[in-house]
């Protein structure tokens, strides 16, 4: 029995890719998974704070890369689910700490422990460090934000992850591609602002697994170290339930893609 | 105003693009490519009698000495051909040429660099247009080596991928996206949306054309005559269209 190994990656930075492996994790675990999720981002550490365990980090990943700490010494236990574990960044190195065989060293360590998902979230950029967090994975969630930049990044990421990947060289069943939109927001799309699902669809070539909707929450949750999924009452975290879901297997109907309508109330009174 | 005396100039300068034939040398045998070349002459003397050929010394292990050059081209011209220069090498090759005095025909650069196999998918494409051959005269085209048939791509070309055609025409059934590069020394057909960058004729084939399924590209060219669309004109986005060459003027229509 071997891990899935799913990257979470977007080329372009600040779209929300540590927001989604931190959702995606916690979903998964919440769907009964045992899952681990790993910051690719060295230097730069951040799912830490948004899985709200920074202070509980002692070693991490590029220790035991190097074999300077084993992988149950630096796997921190979620305070919420008990079969979710995230492996922090290393806030005091950068990229070049990580090596291919170091990561495949890791990967098939939480394999051989039973780990049914490894959840990656990758650096942005398309450099040494998204190039490892990719290198082995099965599924990707490409993260792209309704805007013409991001939407360039990701389609160069897509080129990538069917070229420089383990699977694509070894000629293996390609990965196994996501696209996840973020920051969506059906009124500025209504009126020309923003692209809207169908644009990207369209300029991507491929579907969308999610759109997750722009939402004060997010912010909110992440100040406060919880995984906006955890907040069932927010639009997004009901959005990134429907994704989990989808990446398992369910079908479910796209929700908040459209304004939403007034009720009769709010017509009447404003609001 | 004398000077409208003597308007003209003694003479006009122009590149022209001209198919030329190349000799490669597989051994040093003076007779035996005497015979060889001979026997293609008599096969085709409309083709290849007095053609003027290039010769191709990359693909011997050592370059010969100037005398055994010499005596290469001179199997060369016994056969019916007449050597005008030498293929493009290394930095060997062109000291070789200058003693030789013949010009390098740097054409031959990218289409004979010693890769024998199957062209890679993904291939590094010359960016720029290859120099024009410096011929002394226009002359036959070169033998068309038979149907090498087409390069198909399945899918999409992803920004930042390039996908180079050699010798052939390329077929893509997806999406060329922005940033990305289609190129081929044939024609290209494009049955997705091209919203990169299209180049036929690499090589210099005017007749080379691009045909595409939803018109929306960043630059289009064909034998090094480009056009780039800041604004795609609005009666072209979208549409299908063929661009082809109407002399050095790009031409684009909707199909």
């Amino acid at each position: 029995m071997t891990a899935e190994i799913i990257v979470v990656t977007s080329g372009k930075g600040g779209v929300g890719k540590t927001t989604t492996s931190a959702s995606l994790a916690t979903g998964l675990a919440m769907a009964g998974k045992k899952v681990a999720v790993i910051d690719f981002d060295v230097g730069l550490r951040n799912l830490d704070l948004i899985m709200g365990c920074e202070r509980r980090v002692v070693y991490d990943f590029v220790n035991v890369v190097h074999g300077e700490a084993t992988l149950k010494q630096s796997l921190i236990k979620d305070k919420r689910y008990d079969n979710l574990y995230v492996l922090a960044a290393s806030q005091t190195r950068d990229k070049d700490a990580l090596t291919m065989e170091g990561v495949e060293k890791v990967l098939d360590g939480l394999s051989e422990d039973g780990f049914d998902y490894v959840v990656c979230d990758s650096p942005a950029g398309i450099e040494k460090g998204a190039h490892l967090a990719m290198y082995f994975a099965d599924h990707a969630v490409v993260v792209v934000n309704p805007e013409v930049s991001s939407v360039r990044d990701s389609d160069r990421i897509l080129g990538l992850l069917a070229s420089k990947t383990r699977r694509a060289e070894k000629g293996e069943p390609p990965i196994t591609q996501h696209l996840l939109l973020t920051r969506y927001n059906p009124a500025r799309v209504a009126i020309g602002e923003m692209l809207s699902v169908k644009d990207v669809e369209e300029i991507l070539g491929i579907q969308v697994v999610g759109v997750i909707p722009e939402s004060e929450n997010v912010l909110t949750a992440s100040n406060n170290g919880i995984p906006v999924i955890v907040d069932a009452n927010s639009l997004a975290g009901q959005a990134y339930s429907d994704t989990v879901a989808r990446i398992l297997g369910e079908e479910r109907p796209l929700r908040f893609i459209d304004v939403p309508k007034k009720g009769f109330l709010q017509r009447v009174f404003g609001g | 105003m004398n000077a409208s005396m003597d308007a003209t100039d003694a003479c006009d300068l122009r590149f022209g693009q001209v198919g030329l034939a190349c000799v490669r040398v597989r051994r040093v045998d003076a007779a035996a490519l005497c015979d060889e070349l001979e026997r293609r002459v008599r096969a085709a003397p409309q083709m290849f009698a007095r053609a003027a050929v290039v010769l191709d010394l990359s693909h011997l292990l050592d370059l010969p000495d100037d005398g055994t050059v010499d005596a290469l081209l001179e199997a060369v011209r016994s056969a019916g051909m007449l050597p005008v220069g030498l293929a493009y090498g290394t930095s060997e090759t062109e000291a070789l040429a200058k003693r030789m005095g013949l010009p390098l025909i740097a054409k031959f650069r990218a289409a004979y660099e010693p890769a024998t196999g199957a062209p890679a998918a993904v291939a590094p494409a010359p960016r720029s247009e290859p120099a024009p051959a410096p011929t002394r005269e226009p002359i036959l085209a070169a033998p068309a080596s038979g149907n090498v048939g087409a390069q198909h791509h399945a899918g999409s070309v992803r920004s930042g991928q390039q996908i180079y055609a050699r010798d052939r025409d390329l077929i893509v059934t997806g999406a060329v996206a922005n940033g990305a590069e289609v190129i081929a020394d044939g024609n290209i057909h494009i049955y997705g949306g091209l919203r990169g960058r299209a180049m036929a004729g690499a090589q210099g084939d005017e007749k080379a054309r691009i045909y595409v399924s939803d018109f929306r590209a960043e630059l289009v060219a064909i034998a090094g005559q480009y056009r780039v669309f800041e604004q795609i004109p609005g009666d072209l986005e979208g549409q299908s269209v063929q661009c082809w060459l109407d002399g050095e003027k790009l031409m684009i229509a909707r199909l």
